[in-house]
């Protein structure tokens, strides 16, 4: 069976031990749709990382990258379709420089030396970390260090791209960064899978939340009118973020969740007033 | 009474010509709870790592100034999973980790461990080992293991970076009830939202130096929210061209727009 979407969970199954992680799960994704996997801590989030980087294999159902099904190819093939950012993104860095490092994915994959640094330039690029390139990955601050590990994972150019918390620890500046390097990314016609707590990221940067809870998919709908629920968010560990909060309490028209349009909105509702 | 006072503290890393902090003076009294604010770089870990005593006695490097301290200090580390001891096969033994290490006799360490356990809400975690937990539920447990230690100063850096929202709550009522029973908190974060309802002081750290300090209405002042680090409800008010003083949170925006 071949699909059309980037990626696939049909009636994915995964246990550690005795410990069920994720039962009965089946969503997909298409290409260039932005999707947010939301959840409290434990709801097998991270494990749905895994199994689309092929780290761990469902006990049950398939996960499908395109036309593949991850349980017939090793990690190392399925990088030429998947890009991962681990949520303990040190464990991602290995090399003596950052340039190095964020080499390392193209050059495994056997590309030109060329065709490398055209790649490892654009990652550093999009993420404004040519000034660190030459330094050790361990002399930067855990902030950078993600933002090489994510620069690691753009460099491979791929149709799909997992992030597990890509946001953590990361200031606003650091947010907004890696925001507008993963919507180009996507722009250019990649599937984005994005683990987050970060309901505020979410809502700036994707489209549509899928949520997990206690291993199974509990809700899969438009993120701006998830996040604008608390009755619904309650109940999945979740709290709507402040911009979703405050279009709420202030009944602003369209309920915006992302910070333009709601600055947008609010001046012209307080125009509105003031000339009235 | 202090628990932690840095008079004109100036730190240096190893092999670095410039000072990660620069003329850092901060008291910090029982009860207290002081949030660290700055963008990535500003200087807030090392001054974490400073008030822990971990620098420079075990990063190396060199200070100038004095450190005075009035109790001992806990750190929460901004990469929980590299503080995990590896010695132990069960959430309980690696929260003992800590007081088993102080020397304490059998049944002190027994009721910390058990009391930190239920204030981080994972008691039933207990005979979990610690290599499959979830990142969120780690970072509890290494909260919990430094509770347990019952330091008079809670030094965290980013305590709530690995947790959902209902956790991330969680953990700043339990940091305001510590506050309540005397304990001294120093903190980073990058969730300013969080902070009205948490902090009773802000620090506002710019490259490497005190910028201002001040009450958490600090957070909705036009030279934070132009630094980006307002909340975000103070940032939106500037963004759609109203009027300063902006509300701080949700609450005071509604007050406001009535």
């Amino acid at each position: 069976m071949a699909l059309t979407g980037a990626l696939a969970f049909d009636g994915v199954a995964f246990s550690y031990g005795n410990v069920a992680a994720l039962s009965d799960v089946s969503f997909e994704v298409a290409a260039g749709e932005r999707v947010a996997l939301l959840g409290r801590n434990g709801a097998g989030k991270s494990t749905v990382v895994r199994l689309v980087t092929g780290l761990v294999r469902p006990d049950e159902g398939t996960v499908w990258i395109g036309d593949w099904d991850t349980a017939g190819r090793a990690p190392e093939q399925l990088a030429w379709r998947v890009g991962s950012l681990f949520q303990h993104a040190d464990q991602q860095l290995f090399a003596r420089t950052l340039r190095e490092d964020v080499s390392f994915g193209p050059r495994a994959l056997g590309f030109p030396a060329r065709e490398v640094q055209r790649r490892t330039d654009e990652a550093l690029d999009a993420l404004g970390l040519h000034a660190s390139a030459a330094q050790h990955p361990y002399d930067l601050s855990p902030a950078l260090r993600k933002l090489a590990a994510l620069a690691g994972a753009l460099a491979l150019e791929p149709a799909l791209l997992v992030l597990d918390e890509p946001t953590a620890g990361l200031d606003r500046a650091g947010r907004a960064r890696v925001a507008e390097a993963v919507r180009e990314h996507a722009g250019r016609g990649a599937a984005l899978l994005v683990v987050t707590h970060d309901l505020a990221f979410a809502a700036e940067t994707l489209q549509r939340g899928i949520v997990l809870d206690r291993g199974r998919l509990a809700c899969d709908e438009p993120l701006d009118r998830l996040l604008t629920s608390a009755e619904r968010l309650k109940p999945l560990g979740l709290v709507p973020p402040p911009v979703a909060a405050l279009s709420v309490a202030l009944d602003l028209p369209g309920r915006p969740v992302r910070e333009r349009d709601a600055a947008h909105t609010l001046a012209r509702v307080a125009g509105g007033r003031s000339a009235s | 009474m202090k628990i932690l006072g840095l008079d004109d503290v100036t730190f240096w890393y190893p092999a670095t010509a410039n000072p990660a902090l620069e003329n850092v003076s901060l008291d910090v009294a029982p009860g207290d709870i002081v949030a660290l604010v700055g963008r990535g770089g500003a200087g807030a870990s090392t001054l974490l790592l400073i008030a822990a005593g971990l620098a420079p006695r075990v990063t190396g490097g060199r200070l100038a100034g004095s450190v005075g301290r009035g109790g001992r200090a806990g750190i929460v580390l901004p990469t929980p999973w590299t503080q995990v001891s590896g010695m132990a096969f069960t959430v309980w033994d690696e929260v003992a980790f800590g007081p088993a290490n102080l020397g304490w006799p059998v049944h002190e360490i027994t009721r910390h461990v058990d009391r930190a356990l239920e204030r981080l809400e994972i008691a039933p975690l207990a005979s979990r080992d610690p290599a499959t937990l979830s990142g969120g539920e780690l970072q509890r447990v290494i909260i919990a293991g430094i509770l347990a230690m019952d330091p008079d100063l809670l030094v965290l850096d980013e305590p709530t970076a690995e947790l959902d929202p209902e956790g991330a709550r969680a953990v700043w009522r339990l940091v305001r009830s510590l506050a309540g029973e005397g304990k001294a908190v120093l903190l980073a974060t990058s969730d300013v939202d969080a902070l009205p309802d948490v902090a009773d002081r802000i620090v506002w750290l710019e490259q490497g130096s005190v910028r201002a300090i001040g009450a958490p209405s600090l957070l909705a002042e036009d030279a934070m929210c132009e630094a980006g680090l307002g909340t975000t409800v103070a940032g939106l008010w500037r963004a759609a061209g109203l009027g300063a003083p902006y509300p701080l949170t949700v609450v005071d925006a509604v007050q406001r727009w009535r």
